[in-house]
């Protein structure tokens, strides 16, 4: 599937075939004793449990010590102290998924200034520039996982009916990019449906705003939720009020995976390779401390997940069997 | 309040700061917050100091500066004997500016503060042939990035950069009509629907000088007086600064050097179309069906297109006819280019533009060039960069130059005293105009996601 969106900066995306090791780079890494650091938004949702795993397995590989993999909690405090502290430490690279905008843009440029190799994920604060403030951004086509999200809720959306978009209230590029193409696919495609949207300001208000909208608008035929962690908690408040709304959002977790097996609510995922991206995050940093150009931009195309394709698209992001739950939710397997 | 000041008889022994009527006054208020906005005055002491003004004229005209929110005295300074100073600061969210930056593929939108700095961007690919579409798809974008703003200010300007010259019309401070940038874009409505929409200025300007003023202001040329800035797309543009400022020419038609004449072995064509992005994805493609690159023959087969961005992927990642194709861009632009370092000596030469973007072939092509047809004083102390900034680089120009426009002395001096450039007597009668004469509802663009 092509690259649709633009990077931060409106650069083309570069695939992640762009960044690719050579026994003789893996050699050369290898003899530099490299140290790198993780520091993440949260290592709860299981896309970054996955990410973290793809980095690390890479960087094993070529030789390089992961001295930490901090948990931010979303918390723009917490990320700007993580990394002075690991500022002081002295790693060769950084590699970070800034949770905010501006509030945590100067703690990154203290790092990169510091001579530390700044490798972003999914989101690029405001006035930092790739080559300069960052090395690359590495992320996935987050405009196509919008579009993605907006065609399969479509399919089952009446004629004349309203769609509700769920966003995060922050400013963050990935799911920005995710509202703006969702509305957008909405406008061209689908010019009978009117979008109204609200944002929560944490996870755990996900659900809240979502019946909050509906109470607003009782109209509404169908939800775009931005990630999965939140879709979970609009699941649960949609259920406790006994509607049955079909619901798409982005990122094939646990949770919402099986809840689309099993047909219950969820009705179309536009999923991440969160493994495959930490790949190509840890090829990005060896390449950059190898002293090699990177591109500005890595994004990775994103997967259309519907009941039909849920199985090998599961096996394709978490490289594993699907489980048990999921077989019998399709009616693969009969015995329990 | 400064405008008694005409009839005042105190303090009218010196120098500037005596106004004697209304006029002068206003002259003197635009003076006073131009000195705090560019941050050449920060207290009352340097007011009076670089102004030459009173100390009773620099109160007043604070006074009335503050009280129209566009200066603030809440901060203090660093004493330097005795008690600390008061530090005069602009208010530079007291408004906002939407910035647009159109191109052939793509569009991009921002909002900025009234100091130029970028708060929030969004870009997406867009066909700019589609004129309704376009002009609807920036509409949405600007109301919801508006709808994102934490401070809620009002919108006092939007700032365009498109992709073709626009010629200045030095006798309007701001556009009534859109101008004929690309072919049959003077009828498109896009001036109109966007002041008409938003109710605020708006100002129009070439992308080549947009990311010229952009990458000066935010990217590689801050601090510098001199820099050329090429940009290769489809078509090949330069930019100039010089001593710290823009090169507008006589009408705004500056740096269209893709019209050059240039020779490629036995074949001679203008620079746009022997060096971009035209030629790169036609000797792409061809390269592509005669199986002179497996790559992007491979590609071909895929897609069923191969594009110029693709070509010089392939060329970064080793495939030797893309290779070729990229550094002839390269070659042919650095010639061209050299004959411009060699006249005016810059000080920095920035290769920008999605092309340029994609890989390293075509800025290697494009240095050897360059020094190698350049004389040696020229190239001593010169740097050939490739820009960083991608198409920030316009959004950000495009706010600088609706900066420059909302506080130009002749401008500011007729909206000031009310309050905001929205208020201003030329663009109160410009905005009546087309509400008389253009329906509100041509254009409308739907309305924006939400609750």
């Amino acid at each position: 599937m092509a690259i649709v969106g633009l990077g931060p900066h409106g650069e083309r995306a570069s695939p992640p075939e762009r960044v690719t090791l050579l026994p003789q780079d893996i050699e050369s890494a290898r003899s530099k004793k490299l140290r790198i650091a993780i520091v993440m938004h949260t290592l709860e949702s299981d896309w970054s449990k996955h990410l973290v795993q793809g980095i690390v397995g890479v960087l094993g590989e070529c030789g390089a010590i992961v001295i930490d993999v901090v948990d931010c909690h979303f918390s723009p405090e917490q990320q700007i102290d993580a990394l002075n502290r690991l500022r002081s430490e002295n790693p060769d690279a950084i590699i970070s998924l800034p949770v905010d905008n501006a509030t945590v843009a100067d703690a990154h440029i203290a790092a990169s200034r510091a001579g530390i190799k700044l490798i972003l994920i999914d989101n690029a604060p405001i006035g930092m520039l790739p080559g300069k403030d960052y090395v690359s951004l590495v992320s996935a086509d987050n405009y196509g996982l919008g579009k993605i999200a907006a065609e399969l809720l479509s399919s089952h959306l009446p004629p004349d009916s309203t769609a509700a978009v769920l966003g995060y209230d922050a400013d963050f590029f990935a799911s920005n990019e995710r509202e703006i193409a969702f509305s957008q696919w909405m406008e061209i495609n689908r010019p009978d449906v009117t979008v109204k949207s609200t944002r929560f300001t944490a996870i755990e208000n996900a659900g809240e705003e979502a019946v909050r909208l509906i109470d607003c608008d009782p109209e509404i035929a169908g939800i775009f939720v931005v990630w999965d962690t939140p879709c979970v908690d609009v699941l649960r408040a949609v259920s406790e009020r006994n509607l049955e709304l079909p619901i798409s959002t982005v990122d094939l977790g646990a949770e919402v995976t099986g809840n689309l097996a099993e047909d219950r609510g969820v009705v179309g995922i536009a999923a991440q390779r969160p493994f495959q991206q930490g790949e190509a995050i840890a090829r990005t940093v060896i390449t950059s401390l190898l002293n090699r150009p990177c591109p500005d931009w890595v994004a990775l195309p994103g997967l259309q997940v519907s009941r039909s394709n849920v199985i090998e698209s599961y096996q394709l992001v978490w490289r594993k069997p699907a489980p048990r739950d999921i077989l019998l939710g399709l009616e693969i397997l009969t015995s329990t | 309040m400064f405008v008694k000041m005409g009839s005042s008889n105190a303090n009218q022994s010196k120098g500037k700061g005596r106004p004697r009527s209304t006029e002068t006054a206003v002259a003197s208020l635009v003076d006073v917050l131009n000195l705090v906005r560019t941050g050449h005055a920060t207290t009352r002491q340097e007011l009076e100091r670089v102004g030459e003004y009173g100390r009773a004229i620099v109160a007043d005209r604070l006074t009335t500066l503050k009280d129209l929110g566009l200066v603030d005295e809440s901060a203090t300074g660093t004493a330097t004997g005795g008690r600390a100073p008061r530090l005069v600061q602009f208010n530079k969210d007291i408004a906002r500016l939407a910035v647009v930056n159109l191109e052939q593929s793509a569009v991009g939108v921002g909002i900025s503060d009234l100091s130029g700095k970028i708060l929030a961007e969004h870009h997406e690919m867009i066909d700019i042939t589609d004129q309704n579409m376009t002009v609807d798809r920036i509409c949405a974008l600007i109301k919801w990035m508006l709808s994102r703003q934490t401070i809620s200010a009002d919108l006092w300007g939007i700032s365009i950069s498109v992709p073709g010259p626009v010629l200045a019309i030095a006798e309007n401070p701001f556009l009534s009509k859109t101008p004929d940038f690309l072919p049959n874009w003077d009828n498109s409505g896009l001036v109109e629907t966007l002041t008409q929409k938003f109710q605020a200025p708006v100002w129009m300007r070439s992308n080549v000088e947009t990311m010229t003023m952009g990458e000066f202001h935010g990217g590689a040329g801050v601090g510098l007086q001199s820099m050329l800035f090429i940009k290769v797309g489809q078509r090949i543009g330069a930019g100039l600064v010089n001593d710290g400022h823009l090169f507008h020419g006589s009408s705004g038609a500056v740096g269209l050097i893709g019209q050059l004449p240039v020779n490629y072995g036995d074949v001679t064509g203008t620079l746009d179309a022997m060096a971009g992005s035209g030629m790169i994805k036609a000797k792409g493609a061809a390269a592509a069906a005669s199986d002179a690159s497996p790559q992007l023959a491979d590609i071909l087969a895929r897609a069923g297109d191969v594009n110029a961005i693709d070509v010089c992927q392939a060329a970064q990642m080793g495939d030797t006819a893309s290779t070729e194709i990229v550094v002839q861009s390269g070659r042919l632009v650095g010639g061209v280019v050299a004959t411009l370092a060699n006249m005016l000596n810059p000080q920095l030469i920035v290769l920008a533009g999605s092309i340029a973007q994609s890989n390293d072939i075509l800025l290697a092509s494009f240095r050897e060039a360059v020094y190698g047809a350049s004389h040696p004083l020229v190239t001593r102390d010169l740097r050939i960069l490739r820009s960083q900034m991608s198409s920030s680089a316009a959004l950000l120009g495009a706010a600088n130059i609706a900066i420059e426009a909302l506080f130009d002395p002749t401008f500011l001096k007729d909206w000031i005293i009310r309050g905001a450039p929205t208020e201003h007597p030329g663009f109160v009668q410009s905005l009546a105009f087309l509400d008389a004469n253009l329906p509100t509802s041509a254009n409308e663009p739907p309305p924006p996601p939400e609750i």
